[in-house]
């Protein structure tokens, strides 16, 4: 059937404020071309990121409701650790205020300076927290990966040929853990297979390397295995999320995607040492054991998130309306990073707009391009966000995340339309020049100009 | 609310939680399996939990409305902008970052503003707040007076900070040796003792002719207003907003946990007038916490936050406040119970040395003071003396600090006056039957923090209060 049918309906609903062009382009200026420096409230369509934004349940909302303050010992905090556990076979979950909390204690326990972390693609923040212990992140996605129009179904996969060079090279014991993020983010939201996370496992093992997944999207990620993979059509996302867990030695999680909450985050450990100094760290920095920086209410919403990810209905529907996006886009002739990915869609804005030069930022220009035309707010992620230090990074993409169970098929309708819209007139698209920019993370609060 | 010997609250009760029962049998062994750590029991166990005043307030409804308007956009949400403008008005800083909770911004604040080697003079220390000086490499320094560590003097203002122990820090020490102030309102480890309005603006004063900052920890410092307002010559007639707000002008930024005044469940910020240290927080900021806009909190818990500052500054909620946690004082002196003089703003604090006398400070009578009171009646309370106060960081030995204390949280909007009757009789009721308590000694303890996940068992037997 070609209906995308949700498998829920509406509880509350949020108003938007339709704003005129001349009101944008007023609001763009006085943002100085930066989408992060607009209010919330001047946005259409807010596909800026699929963290955090989603719509909760009726059930979460109660689960709101229900939520335990306790400081210490909460129920809300054992209805979560009991939903974890029986969703990933974790003995050990600690729960943290979001997914970088986990990530920092974790490399913060593990990293340090001469060490390499290797991953298919580490996520902005992963990187961060690795670098900042001294060590270096290392990508090694298949070649397939790399190239935007391939269609290979996991393009998220190590190349484990690669990893075993890699260890190789520099001796297991400069590598801390082998990191696989599913799905792959910074890739383009691509899965990765079964058989790849086993065959690394497989390498693992040998080396006596630890395994850890970066578990964002986790469920997104079984859901592409079931529908491509050979053999696995068959089995319930739940037993293939338990597969994917149980592979590995540890997982970081940031529930503000597959946890379908607000905020929250998790790190699952299974040594009991690593365990053990990881609590302090939670204590100093994210607060007690069984809270970690959360409300009550948040655990509570979490443990019934982590319930409803995984329910087949709703991720079909997921990842068919952001299939949907990519194919209408792909019909109208603009280019995308091929196959659509689970959580949002990645325009490739050289192509899109071959005048600008990449120092004339194509992909800021595009995201600026969408707001001016239709109040759509879309996410740069090219030579801005990680074109600093002399790095040229290998694509510049626009990013049109889809927040889970927030807008409908008319809204996407609307997106489709106005993009197509701004591509029939991408000849009138400006390049922008960097009037001001911080030292770091320039992309939230860089200022811009545009120029001819 | 007009004048008055009452406290009665100035709203009523829109949505209820339900309570547990327990019988003494299920405690006792609820208590062993705990390690004789209150922090170890499942809420489910307790029946009045007064472990902590810090995110267990019960919201109004204006504030579950402001839930329902959260903004949950990534960027530049409405709600924090309702927040940044709450922050502005009430305690006045410029620049606005905010933060998970308290000790996210107690993390900015020392990583940016400490460097190796440097004093951070405070009027008493706080957990974590001495924990993160010296993970940045600063060393604390207690500078409160005197009168804040005898738990039976009636001083007015024990919070306040000794004016000569601070200038001679300054002298000995030198002024580029001292990171900044740590100027804590209402002392927690001193019992929420106040500090006055003179004593903060001579501080303050003092610091900024040496060329040091001030920093604030306004945890509860619409609390300490209050007190100032009560006990204070000449601020009788000024609004607990306009104190608030004069405190806070004599200081260069602040940190808060939102979870005690402000009245929510989650939520913290640090704010400060320097633009460029708050440019270097926001950058430091995205990568511990979140983007400067949210600060790892949702967009509902930052429209909570500035609703509760707002209800927060009313002089008839912190009438009931205060007044409830008088309550539960007064019947305890009126019993012999020894307390730390004069009642505290956020809780009542059980002088747990005078209470004990029979037990050791190295068996911890506080610890074994807060097992006894949960098995003779279900209420939590929290150990707040050497169990806390952990070991000396360059000598190993345990720190033991001249207050021994156990604390009666009370969490605000959220137990009625029987409640407090039942606390009141459960521990007369225990004083009565002190000598049956035991010492608890260690069979498991964290190197750091130790408090939340330290295990004990009693000195003998296995039981903390015998029958």
């Amino acid at each position: 059937m070609k209906t995308i049918i949700e498998p829920f309906r509406i509880k509350v609903v949020e108003p938007i404020r339709m704003t005129t062009r001349d009101e944008r382009e007023d609001i763009l200026q006085r943002a100085d071309f930066n989408l992060f420096r607009i209010h919330a409230d001047d946005v259409l369509i807010d596909l800026l990121t699929d963290s955090g934004t989603g719509a909760m349940s009726s059930l979460q909302w109660a689960g709101v409701m229900k939520g335990d303050e306790s400081y210490a010992g909460a129920r809300s905090w054992y209805a979560l650790e009991e939903s974890v556990r029986e969703l990933t076979g974790f003995e050990h979950i600690l729960p943290t205020h979001q997914g970088r909390a986990s990530e920092r204690i974790l490399f913060e326990l593990v990293g340090g300076p001469g060490l390499v972390v290797p991953n298919n693609n580490h996520f902005d923040t992963t990187r961060a927290n690795i670098e900042h212990s001294g060590a270096t992140a290392v990508d090694l996605v298949i070649g397939e990966g790399r190239d935007p129009r391939s269609r290979h179904p996991f393009k998220g996969n190590v190349d484990v040929a690669a990893l075993e060079r890699l260890i190789d090279e520099r001796g297991r014991d400069a590598i801390p853990l082998v990191m696989i993020t599913v799905t792959n983010n910074s890739g383009g939201g691509q899965p990765v297979s079964l058989e790849n996370i086993r065959a690394v496992r497989a390498v693992c093992d040998r080396h006596r390397l630890p395994l850890f997944l970066d578990a964002c999207r986790f469920a997104e990620n079984a859901w592409f295995i079931k529908k491509r993979e050979p053999g696995q059509s068959s089995r319930p996302v739940r037993d293939i999320v338990r597969e994917m867990f149980g592979l590995c030695d540890g997982a970081t999680i940031s529930a503000k995607k597959d946890g379908l909450v607000n905020m929250g985050g998790l790190l699952l450990l299974r040594d009991p040492d690593l365990v053990r100094r990881a609590d302090e760290l939670l204590i100093l920095t994210e607060g007690f054991l069984t809270y970690g920086g959360l409300s009550g209410r948040d655990l509570e919403a979490m443990a019934q998130g982590f319930r409803e990810v995984v329910d087949e209905d709703y991720l079909h529907y997921r990842i068919r309306s952001t299939e949907y996006l990519g194919e209408r886009l792909l019909r109208a002739g603009v280019q995308i990073v091929e196959p659509p990915g689970g959580h949002a869609i990645y325009i490739d804005a050289m192509a899109f707009a071959p005048h600008i030069p990449r120092e004339r930022f194509p992909g800021q220009a595009l995201a600026v391009a969408l707001y001016r035309h239709a109040g759509i707010r879309a996410c740069e992620i090219g030579s801005v966000m990680f074109g600093t230090g002399g790095n040229t990074p290998p694509m510049e993409l626009v990013r049109l995340a889809i927040p889970r169970r927030v807008y409908t098929q008319s809204h996407i309708d609307y997106v489709i339309e106005a993009i197509e819209q701004v591509f029939a007139a991408r000849d009138s698209l400006r390049g922008l020049e960097i009037v001001e920019e911080p030292p770091s993370l320039r992309h939230f609060t860089a200022r811009f100009r545009e120029t001819g | 609310m007009p004048s008055h010997r009452s406290w009665a609250e100035p709203w009523k009760v829109k949505m209820v939680e339900h309570l547990r029962m327990t019988t003494r049998e299920e405690r006792e062994r609820v208590v062993a399996e705990a390690g004789f750590n209150t922090f170890l029991l499942p809420s489910q166990y307790v029946y009045i939990d007064l472990l902590t005043d810090s995110g267990t307030s019960a919201m109004s409804d204006r504030q579950w409305a402001g839930l329902l308007q959260g903004d949950e956009a990534y960027a530049g949400s409405m709600n924090f902008y309702h927040l940044e403008n709450a922050v502005r008005t009430y305690y006045g800083y410029k620049h606005l970052i905010p933060t998970h909770q308290g000790r996210g911004a107690e993390h900015i604040l020392s990583q940016l503003c400490i460097k190796d080697g440097q004093v951070v003079p405070g009027n008493m220390y706080f957990t974590t707040t001495k924990v993160h000086q010296e993970l940045a490499g600063g060393r604390f320094a207690d500078v409160i007076i005197d009168e804040a560590h005898d738990p039976n003097s009636e001083h007015p203002f024990k919070g306040n900070v000794d004016l000569a122990k601070l200038e001679r820090l300054i002298r000995e020490r030198g002024a580029k040796n001292i990171a900044y102030l740590s100027l804590e309102t209402n002392v927690n480890m001193a019992g929420g003792q106040p500090c006055s309005m003179e004593n903060i603006k001579a501080t303050c004063a003092l610091c900024h002719t040496h060329g040091i900052s001030v920093y604030l920890d306004a945890t509860r410092a619409v609390e300490n207003a209050y007190f100032i307002r009560q006990r204070e010559p000449g601020y009788a007639n000024r609004s607990l907003a306009e104190i608030l707000r004069e405190i806070c002008d004599q200081t260069d930024g602040a940190t808060m946990s939102a979870k005690k005044d402000a009245l929510v469940n989650i939520g913290g910020f640090l704010a400060v007038n320097d633009p460029e240290l708050a440019e270097r927080a926001r950058n430091m900021v995205v990568i511990y916490e979140g983007l400067h806009t949210y600060g790892g909190l949702a967009g509902r818990d930052m429209e909570a936050m500035a609703i509760g500052i707002e209800e927060s500054v009313h002089l008839d909620h912190m009438h009931a406040r205060i007044g409830q946690v008088e309550y539960l004082g007064e019947q305890l002196m009126d019993a012999g119970v020894p307390i730390v003089r004069p009642i505290g703003g956020h809780g009542v604090f059980l002088d747990a040395a005078s209470f004990l006398p029979h037990i050791p400070r190295e068996q911890f009578p506080s610890q074994a003071l807060a097992a006894a009171l949960y098995v003779e009646s279900g209420v939590r309370a929290m150990e707040r003396g050497a169990v806390s106060a952990g070991r000396d960081h360059d000598t190993g030995k345990n720190i033991f600090p001249k207050l021994e204390l156990v604390r009666l949280t009370i969490p605000r909007r959220v137990y009625t006056q029987a409640h407090m009757d039942v606390t009141a009789e459960s521990v007369i009721a225990l004083y009565q039957q002190r000598e049956k308590i035991i010492g608890l000694t260690f069979t498991h303890e964290p190197e750091y923090l130790r408090f939340f996940q330290a295990r004990f068992k009693p000195v003998q037997g296995d039981r903390v209060l015998l029958d």
